[in-house]
């Protein structure tokens, strides 16, 4: 298998963690008794089967390429830590874990996209491209991270290690950080959790057991 | 939990990963290959134009580019379709070697099914498409669109060694974060030092605005990156035209209340650009292309009007784009569309322009420099 089609799969990566998670929701909802082994293997295979579908010649899961082919390290591994947890109905983030990670995609989606999209004169997505302070922020952030004992952490040195091995489209390292979507999931995330905070109660991340 | 140790390799493991760019270092800024000066040889004026497609089956056709090829042929490339955005649009080529009389019949080079198939997606149309050559290689950037309007663009690469007979399956370039759409191409490259190439590439989403895209190989490989040429909402389509090594300008459509080309000038090989400024010169928001001719001029062809685009104009400029002169009307016919020009110098002189005519045909103008300035002593300047 060549880097190519490493990074084909790579981009289903995410849309199949959603779709199975979706399959072990539903399962829940409709009272089965599934769980570890078979909660992971029976939706991640109806979920592999699905995006395998062809319409048109094209797999489901080259079409959703389409719209994004550059699915972010950290939120793949998020959506994997969600489908284990879910599956197997053991902590595997803690709530600071998922904290960290929310905060990260929201700040960091903050940071980058209006200012990527022609906001101002500074665009921030070319420090992607070489050493930049992006690299700096990110080595101290997660050396921080690791050192607090984050697994979330973990997933951001995954990134960079994905980045140096370029298992994505993109070769710009915001692209292995951060999606529009993690990035949207994020701003939902902080908001519920803020607004819970306001009124006093704690939102556990649909992750969590 | 992890262990004091197992931190530690992590936090080292991650110090290195972040810091390996830096030890990279960054190669030397390239700067622009500016035309070879041609002294003035006294030729006589020389005019010709005429249609690639005359007979073009299409209701459309628009977005022209015109490349030479070391032979001296010339290659031309053009969407063409029942409308724009349709889904049998296709990129269309034409090629005339020296001693042809007429341009090839038109050639589909990328459809949809085929870029579809090269880059393993859907894709529901393509669009505009830049064509240019190097010393032994035709390189074709072309827009695609999986979803929605012309903000769902993306850019592709594909290159032809056999002067356009095949060509590479096609490469997605990766240029936005967001979905990496709402980058297009309308204007010739300028060729850098090192033998990448400058792209003048633009953001079309929310706001408009002018970016550079850089076209450099590295052991094999093709890296783009992108730079953006200024801020704001309203300048967009640059033309990018070398003075020097370090200085060039690019000109640029206006959609804002203007109606005015603006310009924009860099000093450091296009890193840095100055915030654009509007010249004396009207744009309805229609495309323009301006390049540096053999002799130091600029040559600019653009819509002369804040309306419309009735008419085709050639400006040039002896002051590096400060101040311009027009020279001549290329088209003008109340209510027509002629539109999208694209210009060219060829290694003896001559200068090309292609244009979109009524939307219905490509065509094709040659002159030389005599031509020029003839017809600039006959013009109220």
């Amino acid at each position: 298998m060549n880097l190519h089609a490493v990074t084909e799969w790579l981009s289903a990566v995410c849309p199949w963690l959603v779709l199975v998670l979706c399959l072990q929701r539903a399962v829940g909802w409709r009272g089965w008794t599934l769980r570890g082994w078979g909660l992971l293997l029976w939706p991640g295979a109806i979920a592999l089967g699905v995006l395998l579908l062809p319409i048109k010649g094209i797999v489901i899961a080259r079409w959703v390429a389409g719209i994004s082919a550059n699915v972010s390290i950290p939120f793949a591994g998020m959506l994997a830590v969600a489908v284990w947890e879910r599956a197997f109905r053991r902590r595997v983030f803690s709530l600071r874990d998922w904290d960290a990670g929310w905060s990260f995609g929201a700040i960091s989606g903050l940071a980058l996209y209006p200012l990527a999209l022609g906001v101002g004169s500074v665009d921030p997505y070319e420090w992607g491209w070489r050493f930049s302070p992006l690299f700096v922020v990110m080595g101290a952030l997660t050396g921080w991270l690791i050192w607090k004992q984050s697994w979330f952490g973990c997933l951001l040195l995954l990134a960079v290690i994905a980045f140096h091995l370029r298992l994505l489209e993109s070769s710009n390292y915001w692209d292995y950080l951060l999606d529009p979507i993690y990035s949207l999931v994020s701003f939902i995330a902080v908001g519920r959790r803020l607004a819970a905070h306001v009124r006093g109660g704690v939102w556990l991340p649909r992750g969590a057991p | 939990m992890m262990r004091p140790a197992t931190r530690g390799v992590l936090i080292l493991l991650t110090v290195a990963l972040n810091g390996w760019s830096w030890l990279e270092g960054g190669a030397p800024t390239p700067g622009f290959v500016t035309p070879a000066r041609i002294p003035s040889t006294g030729a006589a004026p020389l005019f010709h134009d005429e249609f690639i497609n005359p007979d073009s089956p299409h209701q459309v056709s628009h977005v022209a580019s015109i490349s030479e090829l070391p032979d001296g042929s010339l290659v031309t490339t053009w969407y063409a379709g029942s409308r724009e955005g349709a889904r049998d649009v296709a990129i269309y080529m034409s090629t005339r070697a020296p001693a042809d009389a007429r341009w090839s019949p038109p050639r589909a080079i990328v459809t949809p099914e085929s870029a579809a198939r090269d880059l393993n997606r859907a894709i529901k149309k393509v669009g505009n498409a830049v064509i240019f050559a190097d010393s032994g290689r035709l390189w074709l950037i072309y827009v695609t669109v999986s979803i929605g309007g012309w903000s769902g663009s993306s850019l592709n690469l594909t290159i032809s060694t056999d002067e356009g007979l095949t060509w590479t399956p096609s490469q997605r370039l990766t240029l936005s974060p967001f979905f990496n759409i709402a980058e297009l191409v309308k204007n010739a490259p300028v060729a850098l030092s090192d033998g990448g190439w400058a792209v003048p590439i633009y953001h079309e989403l929310a706001g408009r605005f002018p970016e550079v895209l850089w076209l450099r190989e590295r052991m094999g490989e093709i890296r783009a990156t992108k730079s953006r040429m200024s801020a704001g909402w309203f300048g967009y389509q640059p033309a990018l035209t070398p003075l020097t090594a370090n200085r060039a300008l690019a000109l640029l459509r206006d959609d804002g209340v203007g109606k005015a080309v603006s310009v924009a000038r860099t000093e450091d090989a296009g890193h840095t650009w100055s915030p654009p400024q509007p010249l004396d010169l009207p744009n309805p928001d229609s495309g323009l292309d301006a390049i540096s001719l053999t002799d130091r001029r600029l040559l600019l062809a653009f819509n002369d009007s804040a309306k419309g685009r009735e008419n085709l104009r050639l400006a040039m400029s002896a002051d590096e784009g400060r101040t311009w002169a027009r020279v001549a009307t290329l088209a003008e016919e109340p209510g027509a569309d002629f539109s999208y020009p694209f210009l060219m110098q060829t290694r003896n002189g001559d200068v090309h322009i292609v244009y979109t005519w009524k939307r219905k045909a490509i065509k094709h103008i040659v002159f030389n420099a005599a031509w020029l300035d003839a017809r600039r002593t006959d013009t109220t300047q």
